[in-house]
């Protein structure tokens, strides 16, 4: 008697549940997208308490299908029926994709080609037709930078405390480092209907091709695939995950809404204080060094700017990077992922690029134009033979124009305006390349110009008050304090000279004058 | 700032410890950056005084180096006139980030201890240690006892 109630009580439940469902009244409601395999796509309005099954049943009826016959991928993986929809990681626009599993198949079936068979049929005893796992941002424990650093064996707990975050830079709209979600989708057709074989388990599985494979529900991806191996040989016949990431900070924009990861920054799960401050903070930023050392995010903007104000980035001369090492001074150290340096205010950032790209134009053997606020680089062209026959005089290989800038033309040598003859290194005075434009068009110095001129000149001769070349590369050096021992900090220099003397530093200078 | 941050802990690490050759450690309350406080090396000639040093931190500090000086006259190759001293250990090539100030204070004091005459500041000196100890030891002395602090618990200790 019990039991007749039970079945009827339950199926009034249900029955209730669907009118329910059908109003859609939901508080704190989640509004997401489906997407299926046919090429549909549902916009549904979600409650974060829901489960997989409640979603199935919605989205059932609106696609024919049953809801027994649905399965739900995001983010690479079957989610299960009891998955609670806020325990995903979904945010406000996300993707979920809904795949009809063809009549009379099941899981045993589509696993086929991966030859896990085995491993497969015991799964799938277990779990009867509940196909499916927990979500990935679940299951997915923080990831160590190589591969060999994986963490073995967690325990429930450690796994919990050890669940991944990801920060990224987020470009549009955020501008700024934002909480970061990972994504995936196939590789060769640019769906995200796949599920991953495996969850990625450290870095180089993210960020490298071909090292997690997937399986992949889009219809069109078969088609895709063998045409491609018709064309080329080598083409793999199966199909890899590709890893990417979302910003947590802003509503999906769609699927090609992406960010960079900056995998440095990591929550500070072991508790390590910052090499600088000592602290233990939440957050913390983890060189690529051997010794993995340690800043919290405030130190390390406090370092690049240090570094920033003298100059002091280095040049990866493999990649071709402008970089910081370990502040510790270990060896192959270099942040190789730049967008770290977003961490600094956006006039830094902008510093930031701007001298590495001077310093970028100078190694390569340039110019930087010096008229006072333009400065643009010039990487003069080299000289023909024929040009060179066409004007013996050297005058003309000095002569340089800066051509999209702000059309000074300057002697390369000394660096002030344009002249004829030897350069003149102690007076160096006004721009002679303004005489000479006013002798060609034959009338006065502009007044403004000239009042510019009078400006300069007050600089200039701060400037030679103030400094001393460099013996070696002849840059304005200013010495606020300290020895006279000088290091030039212009790029790709480094030469090491005497205040006293201006020439090489040697034992004799720190001998009699090392401190003046 | 991470400099005030670091310093704090460092100044109260250094006085929670009690260092026996670093003393009187004096730090403006306004202005964390600049320390002062007393030597005492262990070694003759300059075991019968205290010299009086100053820390200047950099507001980049730790990622540049601090800078010392000597308030206290001191006869010795490696400080000159003015108590500049060159400390390999704080030179800005050699500088780590993660140096505490007490590793500074005892790379400074085993550098008073034993003199580095092949890298002097002070040639005329330099020489006369390498050429006729004893009487760079008389003058140092000499030296110490007219310019040098008295040291407070030398009645106990000595």
């Amino acid at each position: 008697m019990s039991f007749l109630f039970n079945l009827l009580k339950g199926a009034f439940l249900r029955m209730l549940q669907l009118i329910w469902f059908g109003k859609r009244k939901i508080s704190n409601s989640l509004s997401i997208y489906v997407k299926t395999n046919t090429g549909n796509t549902l916009s549904i309005d979600l409650d974060p308490k829901w489960d997989i099954r409640n979603l199935k049943e919605i989205v059932g009826p609106q696609l024919g299908i049953s809801p027994e016959d649905i399965k739900i991928i995001f983010a690479g993986k079957e989610l299960h029926n009891s998955t609670i929809i806020e325990e995903c990681d979904l945010g406000q626009q996300s993707i979920l994709h809904a795949i009809k599993l063809p009549p009379g198949k099941n899981r045993l079936n589509r696993k086929k080609d991966t030859k896990n068979l085995i491993e497969e049929s015991i799964d799938e005893g277990s779990e009867a037709n509940e196909s499916g796992s927990k979500p990935l941002n679940e299951t997915l424990i923080d990831l160590p930078l190589e591969d060999s650093d994986r963490h073995e064996n967690h325990s429930e707990q450690e796994q919990q405390q050890a669940r991944a975050h990801f920060y990224v830079y987020c470009s549009l709209p955020c501008k700024s480092v934002e909480a970061g979600k990972l994504r995936v989708r196939c590789a060769t057709c640019g769906s995200g209907a796949v599920t991953v074989d495996r969850d990625p388990q450290c870095w180089p599985d993210v960020q490298q091709p071909r090292r997690i494979t997937v399986h992949c529900e889009n219809h069109d991806c078969q088609t895709l695939l063998s045409s491609l191996a018709q064309k080329d040989e080598g083409t793999p016949q199966v199909r890899y995950a590709q890893f990417y990431f979302k910003c947590a900070n802003h509503v999906s924009l769609g699927e090609k809404d992406e960010a960079v990861p900056l995998y440095l920054i990591k929550p500070n799960l072991r508790n390590v204080p910052c090499l600088a401050c000592t602290d233990t903070r939440d957050t913390v930023l983890v060189f690529p060094c051997e010794a993995g050392h340690v800043t919290c995010l405030d130190c390390f903007r406090d370092y690049c700017v240090a570094r920033l104000r003298d100059r002091q980035f280095e040049f990866d001369d493999n990649h071709g990077y402008y970089t910081l090492p370990c502040p510790a001074g270990c060896q192959n150290s270099h942040i190789s992922e730049v967008h770290h340096f977003r961490l600094l205010s956006p006039e830094q950032y902008e510093q930031y690029q701007r001298f590495g790209t001077e310093e970028y134009v100078l190694r390569a053997g340039g110019l930087l134009c010096p008229r006072p606020d333009c400065g643009m680089g010039i990487i003069p062209p080299d000289q023909t033979d024929e040009e060179r026959s066409r004007s013996p005089d050297e005058d003309d290989c000095r002569r340089i124009q800066c051509i999209g800038g702000c059309g000074y033309v300057f002697c390369r040598r000394c660096l002030q305006g344009f002249h004829v003859g030897e350069c003149d290194s102690q007076q160096p005075t006004t721009y002679s390349s303004t005489s000479a434009v006013s002798c060609l068009s034959g009338y006065a110095i502009d007044p403004l110009r000239a009042s510019e001129a009078k400006w300069d000149e007050a600089s200039k001769k701060t400037i030679q008050i103030s400094t001393k070349p460099c013996p070696k590369c002849r840059t304005p050096t200013e010495r606020d304090g300290g020895c006279m021992h000088m290091v030039c900090t212009r790029a790709g220099c480094s030469f090491q000279w005497c205040w006293v003397c201006q020439t090489e530093w040697t034992r004799d200078c720190m001998g009699s004058h090392w401190f003046g | 700032m991470a400099a005030t941050r670091r310093l704090q802990k460092e100044l109260s690490d250094l006085r929670a410890s009690a260092m026996k050759n670093f003393t009187n450690i004096q730090v403006d309350e306004a202005n964390i950056l600049t320390w002062q406080g007393l030597i005492l090396p262990d070694d003759p000639p300059y075991n019968k005084g205290a010299f009086r040093i100053e820390i200047n931190f950099p507001a980049e500090y730790p990622f540049k180096p601090p800078r010392i000086n000597f308030k206290t006259k001191i006869y010795h190759p490696n400080i000159d006139e003015k108590g500049q001293v060159c400390l390999a250990i704080i030179s800005a090539e050699n500088w780590k980030p993660a140096t505490k100030t007490d590793q500074v204070i005892q790379a400074l004091i085993a550098l008073v201890n034993d003199p580095e005459p092949e890298h002097p500041l002070r040639a005329d000196l330099a020489e006369e240690f390498l050429k006729d100890r004893r009487k760079f030891f008389k003058n140092a002395e000499e030296f110490t006892k007219k310019h040098a602090e008295k040291r407070r618990e030398s009645a106990s200790a000595e």
